[in-house]
Order: structure tokens, then sequence, then C-alpha cells
């Protein structure tokens, strides 16, 4: 897939997924499936998902755009429900993350490995600013912080369409992807129903990493 | 896990509680007052037979089946009864003191923490109930931190409770499904999940837990497990009266309870009958299994032996002649510390 350059640096244009910016860029459709029951973490998550789906969302179309500065995703899906707000102990809110490898060949399924980490760059429906993440492994995500990834969603007609960007670098202690214009990159979509009350490692997600090429600047 | 060094626990003595909520409040003002917490009741005492709370709580699953973890459901907000709000303004500072009554805003509830307070069971003139405090067991086999995925719950190498870090939570809420007591709670303010600290800053001085302390019917004894000089020791050990809710949930419980004896019954001549006991010895191995008759039968034959005139050192016991003796070394009166926040 290609991340093309576009000209608009005006972010707030950029984040619109009605925007203009996204009009003409091709998609991907990517399938998606739920994490392995056998992977999960824990023996009550295993036994409370034995004879339920997890993975509601199956496919997500994904458009990608670089501005010579950030690098944004647009993901839209069909997900009858919007589930935007925790409204009751027994409510969870629809979310979509982009996976990137920090090493070559980190491990996705298992989101990261010690020492292999993968970066999250992690958007719910129930709040503004997006999660800068870090994973090695289940259980092991930490949110390094919560200004560096900008999303904006909207839900129309049964149909989640939702921008996420961040910078291409960023300066972090933290083991965050960096990738540039020119370089080869991969990356992962995850995808949380609300409504099929999946969080944490119940989700949907691209099985396999997907080769991402960042466009360079044409000028 | 690792197993803790000492374990802290709770006694209940059923017969005495009188259900006046003294320890329900000591705990909600203590520690449930702040936002997002205001339906939390990390103390609660329940009419028995009753739905509970949350309701019907004892049937939502959760634990353990022979090892196994057994699936449930998270209680709704709806089932622990929510938070009412009241016309306090309008009552008490709006100037309609004597026209308005005190009264439920908005939406009338058809549920509430305590709805079947005081409903029980049976026929008059042979109806029953008793009263059943409840708070975190803090479990030797905790079923809430074998759920979570990020080990957000820890239980304390030093004494055994269970504590849930903040920090950590993200608010998965598996924990809520697989504790079969049903005792966390979400908070919606801060998105995380939140239960009974046994009073932790307390303990860690000396002091036992607000719900213990503040108890006016001397019902809750607190101590180390394996000190054979306190009262827990003697009760759950030695005598061997006070036992665990609902023990096949499997996740061991260390707060124990002493089960109620019964009234006598009335029978249709309006004689005493004691045939049999008034709540249905069922009922009570329902709630703490086959152990809860032994344990009835030891507190009856000590009974006989006072009557007889002899001594009985676990009546004395129950009967808490000397209150500190209830705190298995954790007596040090609060007052006499300064607290910090924070
Ligand atoms: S009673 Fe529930 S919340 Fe408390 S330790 Fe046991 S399983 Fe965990
Ligand atoms: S031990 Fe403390 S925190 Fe737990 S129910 Fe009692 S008063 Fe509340």
């Amino acid at each position: 897939m290609q991340a093309s350059f576009v000209s608009e640096r005006n972010l707030d244009a950029l984040l619109d997924p009605a925007g203009a910016a996204w009009r003409n860029v091709p998609r991907t459709e990517l399938g998606l499936t739920g994490t392995p029951l056998g992977l999960q973490p824990t023996a009550a998550i295993k036994a409370s998902w034995a004879d339920k789906k997890i993975g509601a969302i199956d496919r997500v179309d994904v458009a990608a755009l670089n501005d010579g500065q950030r690098l944004l995703f647009r993901l839209e899906w069909r997900d009858p429900t919007e589930s935007r707000k925790i409204t009751d102990n027994n409510v969870f809110v629809d979310g979509a993350a982009i996976l990137f490898p920090t090493v070559p060949d980190a491990p996705l399924v298992l989101m990261g490995a010690k020492g292999a980490p993968v970066n999250v760059w992690y958007w719910r429906a129930d709040e503004d600013a997006g999660n800068h993440i870090v994973a090695e492994g289940f259980g092991t995500t930490r949110i390094v912080d919560r200004d560096r990834v900008r999303t904006r969603a909207a839900w129309n007609d049964g149909r989640w369409q939702v921008v996420i960007a961040r910078d291409l670098r960023v300066d972090s202690p933290e083991p965050v992807a960096n990738v540039q214009p020119g370089a080869p990159a991969q990356f992962s979509i995850a995808v949380w129903d609300g409504a099929n009350s999946e969080r944490a490692g119940i989700k949907a997600f691209s099985p396999v990493w997907t080769d991402l090429t960042i466009e360079p600047a044409q000028r | 896990m690792s197993s803790p060094k000492r374990q802290i626990a709770m006694v209940m003595d059923l017969n005495k509680c009188i259900g006046c909520q003294t320890c329900t409040i000591a705990c909600k003002r203590l520690w449930t007052r702040d936002e997002g917490m205001d339906y939390m009741w990390w103390n609660c005492v329940n009419t028995m037979p009753g739905r509970g709370t949350p309701r019907d709580w004892e049937t939502m699953g959760g634990g353990f089946t022979a090892g196994d973890a057994r699936p449930s459901r998270i209680p709704t907000r709806g089932d622990f009864g929510d938070a009412w709000e009241f016309n306090h303004e309008e009552v008490f500072f709006g100037g309609k003191g004597s026209s308005a009554h005190l009264q439920i805003k908005g939406e009338q509830p058809d549920w509430g923490p305590n709805w079947d307070e005081d409903q029980g069971a049976g026929e008059y003139p042979n109806a029953y109930y008793f009263y059943l405090p409840r708070i975190c067991n803090h479990c030797t086999h905790p079923a809430c931190l074998e759920a979570c995925p990020r080990k957000a719950i820890e239980k304390r190498e030093e004494d055994g409770i269970v504590l849930l870090n903040e920090d950590r939570c993200r608010g998965y809420r598996f924990c809520m499904e697989a504790c079969p007591y049903k005792k966390l709670y979400f908070n919606e303010t801060r998105k995380i999940s939140q239960k009974c600290i046994f009073c932790f800053p307390r303990v860690e001085k000396g002091v036992a837990p607000a719900c213990a302390r503040q108890c006016p019917g001397r019902v809750r004894f607190v101590g180390y497990r394996d000190d054979q000089n306190g009262p827990i020791w003697k009760l759950v050990d030695k005598y061997r009266v006070a036992i665990p809710l609902h023990p096949e949930f499997g996740t061991e419980p260390n707060v124990f309870y002493v089960p109620p004896m019964s009234p006598p019954r009335f029978d249709e001549n309006g004689e005493i009958d004691e045939s049999r006991p008034r709540i249905p010895d069922e009922y009570l191995v329902s709630l703490f299994g086959p152990r809860a008759l032994e344990a009835l039968g030891t507190i009856k034959s000590e009974v006989a032996k006072v009557r007889g005139g002899g001594k009985s050192e676990l009546l004395d016991l129950l009967i808490a002649y000397e209150w500190k003796s209830m705190f298995g070394g954790f007596d040090r009166d609060p007052a006499t510390i300064e607290w910090t926040k924070g």
C-alpha cells in the first residue's frame, strides 16, 4: 500500500475523514480476523469467550497519506451500532488502532514481545485525544503520551470513518516507530466493536503486516 | 501469584448483626465519596433470604468450578441499585420545607441497593430473616486477579489484602465478570474498576478497618489468620464456627461468617416446636455449605454448657465482652494518628 504525498499541510483539513484531501485517495480493503481464543491471556477470558465471536468487524477500508511531516491513515468500516460512550458497567466503546513493528518481524498476533515492541496509534470513540502506546506482549500496553497521535472520527449511516495521524518521526525515549519517505514500512489494523463487548485482546485485526511505501515529496 | 507471607482476615458473627448499616456508611464516608463512586457500596448489608446486592449476584456465575474459570456477566448499575438523586435543594434550601417532601428525582426506580430489606421468607408466625454484611473477601484464590490481563490486581505479600492498582487498570472489567461475589465496581468517570481495600492505610498503622471498628453490634473480628492468640484463628480453625460464604465458588475467601441460629418455631397450636429450626437447614447449607450445620451444632453445645454452669472460651469470644479483643492487635485508636492525604 502507498501513503501518497499531499501538498495540503493544514492538519484540520487532513484530519477530516470527509475532507477533500481524502476524496481520490485509493482505498485498500483489509480482511480482519478475531484474535484467537487460545491466545487470550487469562483463563477467565477464555472461558467467557469460548462460545462468542471474537472480532465482529471483518473488513476495513484503509487509505493513507503523508504531507512530508505527518503520516495519516483513514479507516472506514461498517458498524451498525455507534458505541460512543460508556453508559453502564457492561457497555464498551468502539475503537481502532494502527500497529507498527519497531523491530523487523515483531510478533503481531501477540502484540509484540519482550525486546520486540509494537507501537500503537489508538483511537477510542469516547476520547478526543489519541493514545500513543507501546506494547511488548498481551497485557503490557502502556500509554507513552496523549498528544502526539491525532484522531478524528465520524459515524454516519452505520459506518465509521476515522482518521489517525502522527508525525512520521518523533523524538521519544520509548520504542516507537519512526518512518520516513522512501523507506519501507509495515503496519496492521485493529478494530474493537463496543457492541460486541470488545476490549483488550478481544478485537479484530489484520493478521499479517501490510507493506507500506511512503511517497516522497514531489515538487 | 505467590502466596502471601501472612493473611489478614475478618469474621462476621451473623447472630449479632442488626442491619443498622453503620459499617456501610463508615466505608462510604471514608472511601467512596469521589466522582464516579456514587453508586458504590464496598460494604453492603442485605436481608437474607433476598436477592442481594447486586440483584441476584449469587446466581450470576464467576469464580471456579473444580478449578476452572466459570463464565459470568458484569453487573449493571441498575443491578447494584444505582445512585438515586433526591430533591434536597428544594426541601432543605429552597424554602419549601413544609410543602414539598423529600423524593427521588426523575424516573422512579424499581430496584435499589437494599430494595428487599427486612422482607425475608417463611409464613407468619414462622417468618424469618437475618442480615448478611458483605465486603470483598480478599480471597486466597482471587478470581478478579486471575482474570485481569494487565496484572492490575495484586495480592499483597505482607498481609494478603487484594488491591487494584488504579494506574495499571484500563477499565476492561474482566475482574467484575470473574468475581463471583460481585464486589468490584466500575468508575465511569475515571474508567477504572474499584473495590474494597480492607482499609489498608489503617491496617498498616494497627487500626482495624472502619467497617469493623464502627460496628455497634460487635459483629466483626479482625486479625491474622495464623495468630493463635487472636480471634480469627480461634473462630475459624480452633472452634471451626466461622466459615466462608459460598465456598463452592472456589476463591477461598478470607472473610468468614458465624452462621445465624434460629429463633424457635411455633406449631399450629402456638406451642414452641423444637423439632426443626425456623431458618431451614437447607437454606443455610446453600449459603455456607454443609459445615454450617456443624458450626451451629458447636455453638449450641457451648450454649448448653454455659447454661449448665460451665465456662466457654468460644462464647466469651463471640459475646466480645472486651471490645478490643475483637481486633487481633489492630486496636489502635485512629484519633491518635495524624493522617496525611495523598
Ligand atoms: S471477593 Fe471478588 S473482588 Fe474480592 S478478592 Fe475475591 S474475587 Fe477478588
Ligand atoms: S474493610 Fe474498609 S474498605 Fe473494605 S468494606 Fe470495610 S470499611 Fe470499606
